[in-house]
């Protein structure tokens, strides 16, 4: 494929652009579907074809390859609707269907509702909720709408779900949170990696061409409950071994919930072993000798009776990744860590545990070694710097800080005491709605909650427990079809923006097509909200002018982005430039250039006040939801290559929905003799919190004490209603990963079929 | 108004005496928290060091672990102070007071947590000298400065022996042979570990013990160490003399790990006594608990010192035990675990007791932790089986198939529903080259109990042996030699009661693994078999395109979009064109080309 960088086309007639889902971004260009090709029913609009690119290589999976699909998707949304509430004497409450609207009615309706409820309630009483799929120019302009012209606290947004935890644990070591501090590339050097929770080879395919080197070398660990494709990676756990492939790496499969206690033996191992690098210890990080001390007792069989993987290969990895480490003469190793060890009561102490061992061998801010977060959502990196968290403003700032709310205030041309303080974070919010002193207004940005928070059933009575619901989206979410008011917005290929990549590259979104006819931009949305709310704060319709001002406001931030534009953007991709990594600053560092991103942050020192990383001692609590007699089976959650998140879009390409139409239950066949449950058997599923029912899949490849489901359904499947909504005290991030459920043969599901 | 602290004196500084002071002070919260009163907590403790792991002492000994990894955590909350070097004398429980050598420490609340002593056997040349000092060249491993003496000693010396088989026995006996020492563990019982260990299982171990070099002697006895010089300086140990221990069966006699011993593979040792020499002596057996303080303030002592379920003396409510010292209603294991639940536990009650002192009428009671198994059994069945029958019990007594939650749950750890203790019985052996672990109902002196069904798998000659005892569906013991994968999984099994599978032999080994399907062999693999994960390709999929046309790797992955996302399956596809280009040469090439145009053209 040849690179064609930087063609910012005309609209109308293709771009360059990057897939609408996963944050690894990969390149692709769209061009207009040639007229020979035949319409399959659904418009062909637009070609894909992959494009070079350093995070995909030129490789696209299955989803992006596919993504033109969405584009003309037969339930797209492009007229608003309402949905008309009936109130009768008695008071009781009648909500009709959603029928459609203008937008003026439409509008309208949103406004008057959100008057009279901060009239009544205040103004905390309307909440919003953003996403992590939103461009940087919209996930800004949605917190700057929040806090001028709402004025509400209450704003969070789906990457709570995703990475506040690893976002809390490397704010507090490095005093900086880039998922990754590094270029993706950059693994193809080391030693050593060591994979904790994330299954890139299912959720972000082309990224294992990064893995090739380190494969070559016996130097992947992966650490994960299940032999995931990822895990496969290995090598290792594959039977029979006659076939004699050389092993590329070790696999550990845990007990679901203990991630923490195999990284605190790895430390143990370290220091009893003299593996750590003390003299970088010694110059570059504080705290260390709390956890040297919190690690003494973990010591490997210790560790082994609890996370159940035995002595000898926690010793082995650890003399691995010690080997790899510069400080004994590697080329250098990562810890790396997904959602896996992130979505837990003790996600921020697991990440914590993994920075712990990655400085203990004296890795991050070391070029070919380091810590990072596999960032998830396409704009999971971006979305989490721009304003949309309960807690922050533009730049990575605090919004409690008050020279930073001065800054903001000032970009705004508002007065900073009118800004609001910290709201609750996603799953407090969601569990507030409808209750007497909770919001009782939500909009929905890019987020389908009902399919994708925890404890699903309980979100969805919140949610009709609301006076006001809008949901902003391309096609009837199972979160819209609940709503009072849906707003048809546009997507991906029909807008223009940026995102910032999980390595903190920031890239152009580029318009392919033009939107359907009624269909209109989030930045329209919001100027107009803000217009009728009879509100004077600007807000730009030009996602060119929207990012100037947002590159205002992140100026002196962490995550400074004052050196970019579009312009630049576009000027550095076409001419084949490094591409551009935050911080950018304005100000250049000498001389007259413009200052060149930083595409490995931390080289002279971390982010923290005195320059030094923080090492913070953590200890192993175990699962909010452990088995127990009752429900003796573990059930982790996750993804299968061909969906995307809650399944919105994916579940719409009709060639990804027949590949996996819908969830099942993946059990080892052991469990399944015990329960009496065949391959393909219905199966019933229950948690303390309810139940789902999928069809059984046996596979060898998970621990006979566990369950896994994938969460992209909606329905009687969608297993977000028995995960468990107890979440991280630091991060706010739930426990999606592990709970306790009972697992039988669902006889009822038998008749029906 | 300010209330007069509570003040707790903690006595012993070790693995469980500092534990439980950060234990209390965390679970109690900072002053002022619940209307509670203030806490102060003293912690005394005789040695000089930091707390430290006790337990990792052989791993010193072996070379396997630095000893500045051993210091634990020592809490730096100002309202504890710390005593070290500060050996307590005795309790007043009259003016609730412990006494050191210079201070007087007032209580309220008193926690024994001193942990035990190793026990010195009652033979001729070991009896104790002036200050109860071991002649020169004999060590026990109980303390930081044994391992770094043995250490020492291990440098120069060329011949061990270490009297006990026990776990702390075969951990040192494996350390000393790792570090190049010729060693012989002698025993009394009649194969090593014999309390966690039956017969098959001893056997398997001491195989590897003979693998590893080691001598292994059981159903001998000590009858006395050999000690050259007398006087408190030039007594020094040359090595021990054994006899047939004539209480015990001699059943080591043929087993391997009596080959190429001290000349005795015959249990011919009547009369004469065998006599071992050694340079260094190590006494490993077994342990007495510190209770000298209890017993002179007065307090029920009978192995250790006795408490009840609330971890307090019967005789004084305010004098707690926990660790080692302790002598709980279920027994002591002599493990840290079963010390570091204890102060779990502790502290939540004392934290109880700080709140209840001041709001115990207005303010309802704490919801109580669950109800704490009741463990009275003297033959100790397994603790898994008990709390598994126990839980199940309560679980029936709730009308519905599941307890629900109605509300969502607070997310701090403390609201959490208190876990049902897990089992603390599981016994790891950390020894250099052999795996261990036991749990639950296990050893060679176990009890027959008709509700057990016990399935093993013996591999005498590879060292291995797995055995596993299932009542009511739950496995409730096991022991794993030489399998330590099979171990971690068991002990997963066993310390959350996931219930076993239909048939238990499933238990005893590993599952394998389904083979994949080998890609050198393009005949056999089914059509359905993925080739391309990435985009969803099957073996199928590509021979169809093939017969469509596609004729080299870059035909195939315009067609299908195999090779196209990571590229790990290229040398598969590869494979697959070379293959299809051998079988299927003359497949007819349809003219159109359109068909070659990636699928998703069709958007």
């Amino acid at each position: 494929m040849v690179a064609r960088p930087g063609r910012a086309a005309p609209s109308g007639s293709g771009a360059d652009t990057h897939c609408p889902y996963c944050a690894l971004q990969c390149g692709m260009s769209l061009t207009p579907a040639p007229p020979e090709v035949p319409d399959g029913g659904a418009s062909p609009r637009v070609v894909v074809a992959p494009r070079e690119f350093p995070t995909n290589k030129g490789g696209l999976c299955q989803k992006g390859w596919t993504s033109a699909s969405l584009l003309g998707a037969s339930d797209r949304l492009t007229v608003p609707l309402v949905r008309d509430r009936a109130v009768d004497a008695a008071g009781a409450v009648t909500r009709g269907e959603l029928r459609p609207a203008t937008w003026d009615e439409a509008l309208g309706r949103v406004v008057r509702g959100i008057t009279a409820i901060q009239a009544e309630s205040g103004r905390d009483a309307v909440a919003v909720f953003g996403g992590g799929g939103l461009t940087n120019e919209k996930a800004y302009a949605l917190g700057k709408l929040a806090r001028t012209v709402l004025r509400t606290a209450n704003i969070d947004y789906n990457g709570r779900f995703c990475m506040a935890s690893a976002a809390a644990g490397a704010n507090r070591a490095f005093g900086a949170d880039r998922g990754l501090p590094f270029p993706l590339a950059d693994l193809a050097g080391a030693d050593a990696v060591l994979l904790l929770g994330s299954n890139l080879a299912e959720t972000m395919p082309p990224a294992v061409q990064h893995l090739a080197g380190v494969r070559e070398r016996a130097g992947l660990v992966v650490v994960d409950p299940r032999r995931t494709a990822t895990a496969a990676l290995t090598g290792a756990g594959e039977a029979g071994g006659a076939a004699g492939a050389p092993s590329q790496g070790l696999h550990l499969q845990p007990v679901p919930g203990t991630d923490l206690v195999v990284l605190l033996a790895l430390l143990h191992v370290v220091w009893a072993e003299g593996l750590a690098d003390e003299e970088y210890l010694a110059a570059r990080v504080s705290g260390v000798d709390d956890v040297r001390r919190a690690v003494a007792a973990w010591w490997p069989e210790r560790a082994e009776t609890v996370c159940g993987i035995s002595a000898d290969e926690l010793r082995r990895v650890a003399r691995l990744l010690a080997a790899a480490s510069p400080a004994r003469g590697g080329r250098g190793a990562y810890v790396l860590t997904g959602r896996g060890v992130e979505q837990s009561t003790q996600g921020t102490a697991t990440v914590t545990a993994a920075i712990d061992l990655a400085l203990a061998l004296g890795l991050p801010g070391r070029t070919g070694s380091g810590y990072g977060a596999i960032t998830g959502q396409g704009n999971g990196q971006g979305g989490r710097e721009h304003g949309q968290k309960a807690d922050q403003l533009p730049g990575y700032r605090t919004i409690g800080d008050p020279a930073a709310r001065a800054h903001v205030a000032g970009v705004w041309g508002v007065d900073p005491a009118s800004l609001p303080g910290p709201g609750r974070p996603a799953v407090e919010l969601l569990r507030s709605l409808g209750t007497p002193r909770g919001p009782r207004a939500l909009l929905v940005h890019g987020s389908n909650v009902l399919v994708s928070a925890p404890n699903a059933t309980y979100v969805a009575e919140r949610l009709d427990a609301l006076d006001l619901l809008v949901v902003c989206d391309l096609v009837p979410s199972e979160t819209a079809l609940r709503a009072d008011v849906v707003l048809p917005v546009t997507q991906w290929a029909e807008e223009e923006g940026t995102m910032t990549s999980l390595e903190g590259r920031v890239i152009r979104r580029r318009r392919a097509v033009t939107p359907p006819v009624g269909v209109r931009s989030e930045l329209w949305v919001f100027a107009e909200l803000a217009r009728r709310l009879g509100s004077t704060v600007p807000f730009p319709l030009d996602p060119a002018e929207v990012f100037d001002e947002l590159a205002r406001a992140s100026a002196g931030g962490v995550a400074d982005y004052s050196g970019l534009s579009h312009a630049r953007l576009d000027a550095d991709e076409a001419a084949g430039g490094p591409g551009l990594f935050w911080p950018v600053p304005a100000v250049s560092p000498a001389g007259g250039e413009a200052h060149p991103g930083t595409p490995r942050l931390f080289l002279d020192r971390f982010r923290t006040p005195d320059g030094r990383a923080r090492m913070v001692a953590v200890d192993h609590v175990g699962p909010s939801d452990d088995v127990r007699p009752d429900a003796p089976v573990y059930l982790v959650t996750g993804r299968v290559l061909q969906h995307y998140q809650s399944g919105a879009q994916t579940r719409r390409v009709p060639e990804l929905d027949r590949s996996v139409p819908g969830p099942s239950v993946e059990m080892h066949p052991i469990l399944g003799f015990r329960l009496g449950i065949q391959d393909g058997d219905p199966v019933r599923l229950t948690s303390a919190r309810g139940e789902v029912r999928a069809p059984a899949r046996w596979s060898d490849k998970i621990r006979p004490d566990t369950v896994f489901m994938p969460f992209h359904w909606s329905g009687a499947g969608s297993v977000n209603r028995i995960t468990t909504d107890a979440t991280d005290p630091v991060s706010g991030m739930p426990e999606f990963k592990v709970c306790a459920v009972a697992v039988a043969p669902d006889p009822a599901s038998e008749v029906i079929a | 108004m300010r209330l007069r602290p509570f003040r707790v004196v903690v006595v012993g500084n070790g693995m469980v005496g500092s534990r439980f002071a950060a234990d209390l002070l965390a679970v109690a919260g900072p002053d002022g928290t619940h209307r509670a009163r203030p806490l102060r907590v003293t912690v005394l403790g005789d040695e000089v060091h930091e707390p430290y792991n006790r337990v990792l002492l052989s791993e010193v000994v072996a070379g396997r672990a630095d000893v500045g990894a051993l210091t634990l955590p020592s809490t730096g909350d100002e309202r504890a102070e710390v005593h070290r070097g500060a050996t307590a004398i005795a309790i007043d429980r009259g003016s609730r007071t412990v006494l050191t050598s210079d201070g007087a420490f007032p209580y309220d609340a008193v926690v024994l947590a001193t942990g035990s002593a190793a026990r010195v056997p009652d033979v001729p040349g070991l009896d104790p000298g002036p200050g109860g000092t071991l002649p020169a060249g004999v060590h026990a491993l109980r303390s930081l400065d044994d391992a770094r003496e043995i250490v020492a000693a291990s440098t120069h010396a060329r011949r061990a022996v270490v009297i006990g088989a026990g776990v702390l026995g075969l951990e040192v006996a494996c350390g000393l042979a790792r570090r190049g020492l010729a060693v012989t563990v002698v025993h009394g019982g009649a194969s090593p570990m014999d309390r966690q260990l039956g017969p098959d299982a001893g056997l398997a171990a001491s195989r590897t013990l003979a693998d590893l070099g080691i001598t292994v002697r059981t159903g001998v006895r000590t009858r006395e160490v050999v000690v050259h010089g007398v006087g408190d300086r030039g007594a020094v140990a040359t090595g021990i003399v054994l006899v047939p221990d004539v209480g015990r069966s001699p059943r080591d006699a043929g087993a391997p790990g009596a080959r190429g011993g001290g000349g005795s593979g015959a249990p011919d040792l009547t009369g004469e006594g065998d006599e071992i020499p050694a340079d260094l002596l190590v006494l490993a057996c077994g342990t007495v608990p510190e209770a000298t303080l209890a017993r002179t303030a007065g307090l029920t002592v009978d192995r250790g010192v006795v408490v009840g379920h609330g971890l307090a003396s019967p005789d004084d409510p305010d004098v707690h035990a926990i660790g080692d010292c302790a002598q709980p209603p279920e027994g002591g294991t002599g493990l840290v675990a079963q010390g570091w639940d204890q102060s779990r536990r502790l502290a939540a009650l004392l934290a109880e007791r700080l709140s209840d002192a001041t709001s115990h009428a207005d303010a309802p009671a704490p919801a109580r932790a669950a109800r704490r198994v009741r463990l009275t059994d003297d033959a100790r069945p397994s603790m898994a089986l008990r709390i598994a029958l126990d839980v199940g019990r309560s679980a029936g007594d709730l009308p519905g198939p599941a307890p629900r939650e109605t509300r969502p749950r607070a997310t701090a750890p403390t609201d959490r529903p208190p876990p049902p203790a897990a089992p603390t019985d599981v016994v790891r052996l950390k020894a250099a080259g052999l795996d261990v672990v036991a749990m639950g109902v296990c050893g060679a002196r176990r009890a027959h109990d008709p509700s057990h069904r016990t399935l093993r798998l013996t591999d005498p000659d590879a060292g291995r042996h797995v055995e596993v005892v299932v009542a009511g569906g739950y496995l409730v013991g096991a022991t794993v030699v030489g399998a330590p994968q099979v171990g971690a999984d068991l002990t997963a099994t066993y310390t959350r009661r996931i219930p076993v599978p239909a048939d238990p032999a499933h238990l005893l080994l590993r599952p394998v693994a389904q083979a994949a399907a080998p890609a050198s062999d393009p005949t056999h693999m089914p059509d359905r078999t993925t080739v391309c994960r990435c985009n969803g390709v099957t073996k199928g999929d590509v021979v169809a395109s093939w017969r469509e046309g596609a004729r080299s790797t870059a035909d195939i992955a315009r067609a299908t979009r195999a090779t196209t996302g990571c590229g790990g399956c290229q040398d598969v596809v590869c494979g697959l064109a070379d293959w299809l280009r051998t079988t299927d040469p003359e497949q007819p090439v349809p003219a159109s080309s359109s068909v070659l145009e990636p699928a998703s053209v069709q958007g």
